[in-house]
């Protein structure tokens, strides 16, 4: 046992040896030289790090404190309280935090949370404006809103929430675009083959399925939506619908026994997906996200998200497709299935790898569009409530009041920077995608 | 071959490639109108409150007065259809009926789906519906005498048609009971229609058939159905009525329709006018300072979010704040109502620069870059260089020869760029004010109008359709290659 794990470590150590003229680390080396995006590359950490630390760097909590003797870190145990290990003592709560007598404190850089009003410095304070503030450390920089929430504090919680949403939105939409970019490429309209006979069984299967885990237990999964327990609900229902499917191949599998309904047919599956894909970029993205959030009400980031990712992966579907279109008659896909590998197999171990990359491209174009068009949403005031603070509806407030010229400056110039690092990272691994 | 059926080849190609495009009109229109009649059905409220404007349940206090709130309930959902199946099938269990959708208020059916989704016997909830019901009418047309002391009984009667949890519905049928036998003359009257509710209520407990909620059930409704009648009045031209004022979709659209395509047309012509030549000069003087700073500003110019700039513009440009009102603030300011299109465009011209201008840039980075890409393409066949071989000045080898070829694809760029214009147009025209489809959606949404929000959707997903569809035509049409069948 111990033996074959080494072995396989050596194995990998050698296979990693010879990643230097892979097409990956080649791609690696053209876009290293692309000095623009490569400093985008580097932007986008920066990105990342603000994202990721958003709370110890615009809080009114210190990071750090020393009080009566006792050493805090309340930032930290912020988390800890909102998971609901924890409490406050009735003085963390009474006083405001700067309102301590601390004997050392670290505050952070920017010593107000996005939701922090400051009273006195209310009705649109300009960053050059005259602040009514103690010392410098608690000037606002970029200014304040109506209310008196900083704007410095706004920009970096809503780099986390832009952040969030390119990225779980791609993620949605890249599993969805890989699975059936993979499946209409690498297939195409002649390699899959099916048993007639199978599909009306499959057809049934998703039928019942869905009538048993979801139709029937319809008020079982509302009344745990009103009262907890949804997850544990929602659980039990996707396994009834995956029995009836477990269900429905070993059927197909006792089917594929009897010669006289053994039998195979071409499936089209590059026509159905790319027919599909077709009709989905037909439909006005951005109308259809403002129905549905419109209609939906209860807006969350989750759902603005979802319907992102459900909305956007048609372009990285399309970009697998061709790249598989080319892999799959090259030499060592036809070799590997001469060695009589099963298709998924020579899908997802031989021809995928090869073509993932050319999918980045797709993925930080649609990055760059997901921000953009969350963005526009929260801007008109859909989508993400209210407590969520966002570049979008930051830039929103400008229009309330002209005179605030810096909360229409500092988000939207925000919003613009990110776009275009993605759209910058797009252009150089376009670039050094292409062999020339 | 000869010349003729050269000709008759090249259109039966033609029309199997145009006839394969259009057979995409089918499935997209099906799937767009499917989504928005779905949201249609997700919507909260009650879409006949809604239409109505007010609840005619909410001033009932006799009986004649309940009866005459049903009657105009009953009125208006039938004129929006709504008291019909709501598509062509239904996938539910053996326990629902399948004349659910004759429960007309919305609140009710909802209340009644979800007791048959705990005991599954449909007969015994019916009749505990009905006697809930008749209560109501005995306690609305009580005797004045005995009003004052039944009036407790109206509160928990109303709960009753909204809950569903066995638990709730005991202790309000409790709480009723106590006050009716409290008072002699009050058990008189109420007493044996209270007796009745309760023993019908036990009986939905008592002979629950859970089992019948197991067995799945396809039922077929026929063409008379919501969505139905809903998509063949779209077809027809007819989008319904707004809940919002009560006029028709279709007036309030038009004028809509008029100032999107306005700002629309206007800034994709000023787009292309710029970027045809901008792309062929960048394209002519490839890896020049010229080209090289063209590529990157339009680069950012791609990448500046058109409501960042359109609010800028706003607020820098039209406000006093900062010394420099140089164009009309947001609005089209007087428009005469009564005047030909011409007249009314020409008096909302200076508060449409700068929309116009949010449009264009867009659309302009995008069309410069794609012309710039087809052209560098053109420009490295060897045709070219036999062209300049020849001695053929260079205008005319990259205009006549080079262009010529370059523009297929900037032509078929046309009709894809309008349906992205007037989605992208929706935050334009709402940051200045122009009252177009955009802004009407906007509106709609707020004001959860939500006959005119499915229209705007989707006469989108048509527009959007047939820009692909002309866009695939005109392709045919100058590609040869498309036409041969190649």
């Amino acid at each position: 046992m111990f033996f074959k794990k080494k072995q396989k470590q050596i194995a990998e150590k050698i296979e990693s040896g010879k990643m230097a003229n892979s097409p990956f680390s080649l791609m690696n080396q053209r876009f290293r030289r692309n000095r623009m995006a490569v400093w985008s590359l580097r932007f986008l950490y920066l990105l990342f790090f603000v994202a990721i630390f958003a709370d110890f760097i615009a809080n009114e909590k210190p990071v750090y404190c020393k009080l009566d003797g006792k050493v805090y870190f309340p930032v930290m145990r912020q988390y800890l309280v909102d998971l609901g290990l924890d409490h406050w003592e009735a003085r963390f709560f009474q006083n405001d935090w700067d309102e301590h007598a601390y004997e050392a404190v670290i505050f952070p850089p920017i010593p107000y949370s996005s939701k922090t009003i400051d009273g006195k410095n209310r009705g649109y304070t300009g960053p050059f404006d005259e602040q009514k503030i103690s010392s410098l450390r608690y000037r606002h920089w970029l200014g304040t809103d109506n209310l008196g929430h900083d704007v410095a504090a706004g920009m970096v919680s809503g780099t986390r929430t832009a952040m969030l949403v390119g990225i779980i939105s791609m993620s949605i939409a890249s599993f969805i675009g890989i699975l059936l970019g993979a499946l209409a490429g690498f297939f195409g309209d002649d390699r899959f083959r099916m048993n007639p006979f199978s599909i009306p069984i499959y057809i049934g299967a998703l039928l019942l399925g869905w009538f048993y885990a979801f139709m029937a237990r319809g008020y079982v999964l509302s009344e745990a939506a009103r009262e907890g327990g949804l997850a544990k609900e929602l659980f039990i229902s996707f396994l009834i619908f995956g029995f009836a499917l477990l269900l429905a191949k070993l059927a197909t599998l006792f089917i594929g026994k009897i010669p006289a309904l053994n039998k195979k047919v071409k499936i089209p599956l590059d026509l159905i997906i790319m027919r599909t894909v077709e009709v989905l970029n037909s439909i006005p993205g951005f109308l259809l996200l403002l129905s549905i959030v419109g209609v939906l009400q209860q807006g969350s980031i989750f759902v603005v998200m979802a319907i992102i990712g459900l909305i956007r992966w048609t372009g990285i579907a399309r970009f697998l497709r061709a790249e598989l279109l080319r892999i799959r008659n090259l030499e060592y896909i036809e070799s590997a299935r001469a060695m009589g590998f099963s298709n998924l197999r020579i899908l997802f171990r031989h021809a995928l790898p090869n073509a993932l990359t050319p999918v980045l491209i797709a993925i930080s174009f649609g990055v760059a569009s997901s921000i953009l068009l969350e963005s526009a949403l929260s801007f008109l005031g859909f989508g993400i409530g209210e407590e969520t603070v966002t570049w979008g509806n930051l830039l929103s407030a400008a229009r309330k009041y002209p005179g605030a010229w810096w909360l229409a400056l500092f988000p939207g110039g925000a919003i613009f920077v990110t776009v275009t690092v993605f759209n910058l990272i797009g252009e150089g691994l376009t670039n050094a995608l292409r062999n020339d | 071959m000869s010349i003729t059926s050269a000709r008759i080849a090249s259109l039966t190609h033609m029309f199997s490639y145009l006839t394969n495009r259009i057979a995409l009109f089918i499935p997209t229109l099906l799937l767009a109108s499917m989504l928005t009649f779905g949201l249609s059905k997700l919507a909260g409220g009650d879409p006949v409150l809604d239409y109505l404007g007010s609840d005619p349940f909410g001033t009932v206090t006799d009986a004649p007065h309940l009866l005459r709130a049903e009657n105009i309930y009953r009125r208006a959902a039938h004129k929006l259809s709504l008291d019909r199946p709501a598509f062509y099938f239904s996938f539910t269990s053996q326990a629902y009926p399948d004349t659910l959708h004759k429960i007309l208020l919305k609140q009710r059916r909802e209340t009644a789906e979800k007791l048959i989704a705990q005991y599954g016997n449909w007969p015994q909830i019916e009749a505990y519906l009905h006697s809930l019901r008749n209560m109501e009418i005995e306690t609305r047309s009580l005797p004045d005498s005995l009003a004052s002391a039944a009036t407790p009984v109206n509160i928990p009667l109303q709960d009753l048609y909204i809950d569903y949890k066995n638990k709730t519905i005991e202790n309000r049928l409790a709480e009723i009971g106590q006050v009716v036998f409290k008072n002699k003359k009050l058990a008189a009257f109420l007493g044996s229609p209270f007796n009745d509710l309760k023993n019908k209520y036990a009986a939905v407990i008592s002979e629950a058939t859970p089992g019948k909620l197991k067995i799945p059930a396809v039922r077929w409704h026929g063409t008379g159905n919501q969505y139905h009648i809903w998509i063949s009045n779209f077809v027809k031209g007819n989008f319904g009525i707004s809940t919002f004022d009560q006029r028709p979709v279709t007036a309030k659209l038009a004028p809509a329709i008029f100032w999107t395509l306005a700002v629309n047309i206007s800034a994709i012509l000023l787009a292309f006018l710029i970027s045809v030549p901008l792309g062929v000069w960048s394209a002519a003087r490839k890896g020049s300072r010229f080209d090289k700073t063209t590529t990157v500003g339009l680069f950012m110019l791609y990448s500046l979010p058109a409501f960042w700039i359109g609010t800028m513009l706003l607020i820098f440009f039209t406000t006093k704040e900062y010394g420099m009102p140089f164009f009309a603030g947001p609005g089209l300011g007087e428009v005469p109502s009564a005047a030909p299109w011409w007249e009314k465009l020409w008096s909302a011209m200076p508060h449409l620069f700068l929309p116009v201008i949010c449009v264009t840039y867009p659309a302009l980075a995008f069309i410069t870059r794609q012309v710039r890409g087809s052209m560098v393409n053109v420009l490295g066949q060897e045709y070219i260089k036999t062209a300049r071989a020849k001695g053929l000045s260079e205008k005319k080898v990259i205009w006549k020869h080079g262009f010529r070829n370059a523009l297929s694809p900037i032509i078929t760029m046309l009709a894809s760029v309008f349906p992205a214009a007037i989605a992208g147009s929706v935050v334009i025209e709402v940051i200045f004010n122009i009252p177009g489809m955009g802004w009407l959606t906007y509106g709609a949404i707020l004001q959860k109008d939500w006959p005119v929000v499915f229209a705007v959707m989707m006469l989108g997903s048509v527009l959007t359709v047939v820009g692909i569809l002309v866009s695939d035509v005109l392709y045919a049409i100058t590609d040869p290659r498309v036409r041969f069948g190649k």
